[in-house]
């Protein structure tokens, strides 16, 4: 059977790691002791998909004859768990690393393993990012620069217009929009949806409703002074009471996991009608659907307020050699002129308030998505929403609760019984 | 002199590579291992502070810890049995004189080197909700559609499929090697006997290849105990985070230990069930050596 199993596996990787980590080494050692004017250095970029870096970094390398910038593209969990082990390592990470936003306040427990953006001077460009999410790369109360914002993950809600029309829903994304302001009104639309016997399920699974909903909040599991909160903060309370009504209601839900193969057959055989979808998810929805469902999808406004859903930031590891040479060219990669052209490239909806009023990015509109005007919708999202704090141990917190709404969903347990399991959970895994 | 030195010396720079291998990888991580499993030790931060035994107490206080040994254990028994059960089927039909048995033989390994990442998307499929092969088989026969990865027994039942798939055509090509050296007067005689092809199957085949038998217990034993790629690429991948579904219903020991250290960043329980694993792994491993051992002798 698995003859040597894991560990020989994980032996090879090892192996692999060690001779890329001495291949970094010796190819680094040709002399940048001084990094001063002109010398020939190579710079890693590693991300967790694509950034769509690969225009800018040829007009960087262009202007920039001494630099050599190489690209590193992982899975999305893979990209992170690497990052971890890496700089546990402490070599083979790249010279600039991207941390999405739920990661973040895992790392900056181990700030002391990345360069201070401040010591080159990143506080001057404070100003450029939303507020928010320039708080959101800052550690040591604000004296330490975790990183550079790059895109953002403001909510809408895509919808299919055929499903719609086809259960006597309006189609139209305005009047889409006016059907709901609460999420209670939404669920009341889906149970219209589902009464009229559509086969289609009325939302993707509990998974992504009650993330967008958690994303709604001012702070979740952990206040702002990062005390637990998870089983005394009523809004969580209230979001899974909500979600875990309609888990396992019949019609409701296609019970898929966000990201799964399921997942994506079920955008192709359009076996739900809605979805919370942040900017980025654009791409995957329409990948999913494929060709054949071009302009069936539209988008409209996601009921309750505005909120954001992931968007990552540029750090650069200590490690690497060049750090001042990284921060330069992630300045470069965050600067808003880039932030546009990336939007208008791949959609990564842009975190700073001048892009987001550039008429480029305003104007935009989504072809595979029935020519929605997305540069406005998401723009206008951006400005108005309300960021979510994180804690520093919510990553340990935040799959729990997950967990708990999927067993309702698939049926195994009653939502009381669910919810007491999850805050047991919880308080296991913060050593309570 | 030169030549004297080289006989001397010689053999030791040929075995030389393998314990410097060992040392680097084999050694030294399960010493690495032993130390921060005695630590309070997070995997980006390293050391924090020595706890003595608090991590194995604790890592034995830890339900989540005894349901991924039963999984594991539940893993191990419904996919290796039946597994090397069919092997030694195969096997005896390799063995004989087919058309085309280069292609069958060369066939059965097919599953083995398959990229264990496309394996667990196929099965993925097969095994799906909504859409897969085995819920539409299931329907033609008018039974309702299974949530495989919702419930213990039928994602175990599942992933136990996977691992048959995958390593039976590798265990049956053990066998054939050592069913190839029974020697054919044996069945000549056992022929005269009037033995039947079965008869002689269990009364000549089975006993000549004991050891190997026994060989690929072993092995499977260990392989199985850490079980791994199987059950985490059953979780769909927005969820990868090694905890076997929405109650842990199939998370194996090495999953727990992925969770543990590479999802919650948490080196040191990660280390205590790494170490804990490797004493399971040496016990059962001494068990069969006995077996192996007993069963050798009474030949």
């Amino acid at each position: 059977m698995a003859a040597g199993g894991v560990f020989a596996r994980r032996g090879v990787r090892l192996a692999a790691g060690l001779v890329a980590g001495a291949l970094a080494l010796t190819g680094c050692g040709g002399g940048d002791e001084s990094g001063g004017e002109g010398e020939k250095i190579t710079l890693t970029v590693a991300t967790f998909s694509d950034f769509g870096y690969e225009p800018l970094v040829k007009d960087y390398m262009a202007a920039h004859p001494n630099v050599t910038v190489k690209l590193r593209v992982t899975e999305f969990d893979q990209h992170h768990k690497q990052l971890a082990t890496r700089l546990g390592a402490g070599a083979g990470a790249a010279d600039i690393e991207a941390v999405e936003e739920g990661y973040i306040p895992q790392f900056r427990q181990s700030k002391d393993k990345f360069v201070n953006l401040a010591d080159f001077g990143a506080k001057d460009l404070a100003k450029q990012w939303l507020p928010w999410k320039w708080e959101q790369s800052l550690a040591d109360s604000g004296n330490f620069v975790m990183g550079l914002g790059t895109d953002m993950g403001g909510l809408a809600l895509c919808y299919r217009s055929d499903l719609f029309s086809a259960a006597g829903l309006p189609v139209e994304r305005d009047k889409v929009s006016a059907l709901w302001t609460s999420w209670d009104e939404y669920f009341a639309v889906g149970d219209r949806f589902v009464g009229s016997g559509s086969k289609a399920k009325w939302f993707d699974g509990v998974g992504n409703i009650y993330q967008a909903m958690m994303n709604q909040t001012p702070y979740g599991y952990f206040d702002t002074s990062d005390a637990y909160v998870g089983d005394s903060n009523p809004a969580v309370k209230s979001a899974f009471d909500k979600v875990a009504a309609v888990a396992n209601k019949p019609g409701m839900s296609a019970k898929l996991d966000p990201f799964s193969q399921q997942w994506n057959v079920g955008f192709k055989q359009g076996t739900f009608a809605t979805l919370p979808c942040p900017s980025w998810m654009l791409g995957l929805i329409k990948d999913g659907s494929g060709p054949e469902n071009a302009g069936k999808w539209d988008i409209a406004k996601i009921p309750g307020n505005g909120g954001n859903w992931g968007g990552s930031f540029l750090t650069v590891p200590k490690q690497g050699k060049n750090a001042k040479e990284a921060y330069e060219l992630a300045k470069f990669l965050t600067s808003p002129d880039s932030e546009a052209k990336i939007f208008q490239n791949v959609g990564s909806l842009p975190s700073q308030p001048e892009t987001l009023k550039n008429p480029a990015v305003l104007g935009f509109k989504n072809e595979y998505f029935s020519n929605a005007p997305v540069g406005e919708i998401y723009a206008k999202s951006g400005e108005t929403l309300q960021p979510n704090y994180r804690g520093t141990r919510d990553a340990d917190v935040r799959p729990v609760f997950g967990r708990a709404l999927a067993r309702v969903e698939q049926g195994k347990q009653s939502p009381a019984d669910a919810w007491t399991q999850a805050l047991s959970e919880a308080g296991k895994a913060l050593g309570k | 002199m030169r030549g004297r030195l080289d006989r001397h010396l010689t053999p030791y720079l040929f075995v030389a590579p393998f314990f410097v291998l060992f040392a680097v990888f084999g050694a030294y991580p399960l010493l690495a291992t032993l130390w921060m499993s005695l630590h309070d030790w997070h995997l980006i931060n390293g050391d924090g502070g020595f706890t003595g035994l608090a991590n194995y107490s604790e890592l034995f206080a830890d339900p989540d810890f005894w349901n991924a040994l039963v999984n594991t254990l539940s893993l191990f028994v419904i996919s290796t049995v039946p597994q090397l059960f069919i092997a030694l089927g195969l096997a005896a039909l390799l063995n004989t004189k087919l058309r085309g048995r280069t292609f069958w033989r060369a066939g059965v390994l097919v599953p083995n080197v398959v990229s264990v990442v496309a394996v667990a998307l196929v099965f993925a499929q097969v095994f799906g909700r909504d859409f897969g092969i085995v819920n539409w088989l299931l329907g033609l026969v008018g039974l309702e559609p299974i949530d495989w990865p919702a419930n213990v027994w039928s994602s175990h039942l599942a992933i136990a499929a996977i691992v048959t798939w995958r390593w039976t055509g590798y265990n049956a090509l053990i066998y054939l090697a050592a069913m190839q050296a029974v020697p054919n007067d044996l069945y000549e005689s056992a022929r005269l006997d009037g033995a039947s092809t079965w008869k002689a199957f269990w009364t000549v085949t089975v006993p000549m290849i004991r050891p190997t038998i026994l060989f690929t217990t072993v092995v499977s034993t260990i392989g199985g105990l850490q079980l791994f790629a199987e059950p985490l690429l059953f979780e769909s991948k927005g969820a990868s985070t090694g905890t076997g579904g929405s109650d842990r219903q199939y998370q194996t020991i090495t999953m727990y230990l992925y969770e543990k250290g590479f999802t919650l960043f948490d080196a040191g329980s990660a280390a205590t069930i790494a170490w804990v694993l490797f004493l399971i792994v040496a016990v059962f491993a001494l068990i069969n050596f006995a077996v192996v051992r007993r069963a050798v002798a009474s030949r």
